[in-house]
């Protein structure tokens, strides 16, 4: 998928500003706070419907105005051409629309145009809690799968409704328990889907996380990972098995839950331990070691994507060549000049990739964002 | 921002609390009544009157209707064998427009959901199990026909364990059916089809 340019109205620090982007790889370098991150970030934006880089919507409004507008132009293998916008305004929301006609549900909009984002905040990955690795992986399978974001929003629902039920105090304990039997098997089948996806879309990733990360460390430790779910499941069960794990572990607890007053187990607890040569990187991994892991889980999933949508994923690097070794920018400045897809990276300026990645041809462009913030392709030489 | 009618006003505030409507159509809505002939606006203010005055739930299957039985209930042609359960009386219109469904319906009013306070006892199950369990007109089937998502799926769930004890077979319409859409959005031809392929719960 390419993005052939953008138009953004009122988008954190940009008022209006519109770019023609190049097909290969865009640079976009210039002083901090000058809106190179939020030029890529309204890109992410009208994938993702949210930014990467900031966690609420109304830190994406520039400051005095009521509302945003991004529009761009794509071109893809499915649909050749076309338009992409969002609106938000306070109190209407958002509103997106491809070509004029609006989009209903934010599973019409997810995987239009896959993305990859490289950002400082991947250490969180490896660092941070368990929420941090599932919403990674629920933006990877829902680019992917359709139905994926689908059924994780219902089964958001059935926790909520079901939550609901499990804190009603006036219930007698009897009807509490026929109350709540259709909300259980709810429950079990829809946590059931979700876990058969990620099970099945993980066995898949492992091996190009053992690709990605070879290719960037360059040395002979073996990444895995390890999903953890509601309950060991053999190799080879089917939803159906899942389902039926699911119903026995809620079931078994269902005094413990009405206790707590909330659900506690199913696919909303899961989580992924990360594994170099068998030893998990949590407790033994070096500080070197997780941010090359980081790396590697995002250049894993840009690899999955390549290798399994129609379009190439856009690839959105932020500010990650600053603290790379320079082996490394090697690595990863080899591997954009292979990417045949759009990439876009934001960067202090272009030390970094002089003499690897070349700026002066039809593919890439070099952009410099000053003051306005103005937003203006740099002439070679 | 403040009109210069404190009328028009009142006019916009009611219209604006209709379903789909914000204030901006609201606004225009009312001007475009105030330009209208009185005839116009008058007959509009009878129907909406009507609407309150004249239009009552079939005491049977608690569809809408002006006469009570409603015309389904009274008519002869209809199985009073096969009942099919909806939620509301909208889903009897767009499934009376495939003309693939000749039996009775059991509108329920709503479906389960404890986060909008909804529980089993605030829709009509006990009157579906009393319309099953009684003797005059004996229930084979019941097609469950609500809307594929979380409380639909619940409802029906419970719908199908409360009437076990007693027998009657208990279907849903299943083909077809996107995920997450709504009944009354899907078109009559995936509807027939839904009908056909129903399957036992
Ligand atoms: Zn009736």
């Amino acid at each position: 998928m390419i993005v052939n340019s953008i138009r953004l109205e009122n988008f954190r620090n940009h008022e209006a500003t519109e770019v023609n982007f190049a097909p290969g790889i865009n640079l976009i370098t210039g002083r901090n706070g000058m809106g190179k991150t939020n030029l890529i970030d309204a890109i992410h934006y009208l994938c993702m419907s949210r930014s990467f880089a900031t966690s609420s919507d109304m830190y994406v409004v520039r400051q005095g105005s009521s509302g945003f507008f991004i529009e761009a132009q794509l071109s893809g293998s499915i649909r050749s051409a076309f338009g992409l916008s969002c609106s938000y305004s306070r109190g209407e929301g958002k509103k997106f629309r491809v070509n004029d006609s609006p989009l209903e549900r934010l599973s019409d909009l997810i995987g239009i145009v896959p993305v990859v984002v490289l950002s400082p905040d991947d250490k969180r990955l490896t660092n941070e809690g368990p929420a941090e690795r599932r919403s990674f992986l629920d933006a990877m399978i829902s680019q992917v799968y359709r139905s994926y974001l689908t059924d994780l929003l219902e089964y958001r629902r059935i926790i909520r409704q079901r939550n609901r039920l499990l804190s009603m105090r006036n219930v007698r304990p009897d009807l509490l328990r026929i109350q709540l039997e259709p909300w259980n098997q709810q429950l079990a089948k829809s946590g059931a889907k979700i876990i058969e996806r990620r099970r099945n879309v993980l066995a898949r990733f492992a091996r190009f996380l053992e690709d990605s990360y070879a290719l960037i460390s360059g040395i002979g430790l073996k990444p895995s990972f390890e999903y953890k779910t509601i309950a060991p499941v053999p190799e080879g069960a089917d939803e159906t098995h899942i389902a039926g794990l699911f119903a026995a572990l809620i079931e078994d607890n269902h005094d413990k839950e009405t206790e707590r007053q909330m659900t506690l187990f199913g696919p909303h607890r899961d989580d992924l331990v990360f594994y170099l040569d068998g030893m998990e990187l949590r407790k033994f991994g070096s500080q070197g070691q997780h941010r090359l892991f980081a790396l590697a889980l995002k250049l894993a999933q840009l690899a999955y994507f390549s290798d399994t949508l129609d379009d190439l994923p856009v690839f959105l690097l932020d500010d990650v060549f600053g603290d790379l070794d320079p082996a490394k920018v090697k690595v990863l400045a080899d591997m954009l000049n292979a990417h045949t897809g759009q990439a876009f990276i934001t960067a202090a300026n272009q030390t970094p990739f002089e003499g690897l990645i070349p700026f002066d041809t039809a593919r890439n462009r070099h952009f410099s964002v000053t003051d306005g913030p103005q937003v203006s392709p740099v002439s070679a030489g | 921002m403040h009109l210069t009618s404190e009328t028009l006003e009142r006019a916009v505030e009611h219209l604006s609390k209709l379903p789909g409507v914000g204030r901006k159509s609201a606004q225009r809505l009312a001007m475009h009544l105030v330009k209208q002939e009185k005839d116009g606006v008058l007959q509009l203010a009878q129907a909406l009157i009507d609407l309150k005055e004249k239009i009552r739930y079939c005491s049977n299957c608690f569809t809408i209707t002006d006469n009570d039985p409603c015309p389904i209930c009274r008519s002869a042609k209809r199985q009073r064998s096969v009942l099919c359960v909806v939620e509301d009386s909208r889903d009897v219109y767009v499934i009376e427009k495939t003309n693939e469904f000749k039996g009775g319906y059991h509108v329920l009013g709503g479906v389960i959901s404890p986060l909008d306070d909804v529980g089993p006892d605030d829709i009509r199950i006990k009157e579906l199990i009393a319309r099953v369990n009684s003797s005059s007109e004996p229930v084979t089937e019941v097609i469950l026909a609500l809307n594929p998502d979380a409380e639909g799926e619940a409802t029906s769930f419970y719908i199908h364990k409360m009437l076990s004890p007693f027998g009657v077979k208990v279907t849903r319409i299943a083909h077809g059916i996107p995920m997450g859409t709504e009944l009354e959005f899907i078109d009559e031809a995936t509807l027939s089809k839904a009908f056909i392929g129903r399957n036992a719960f």
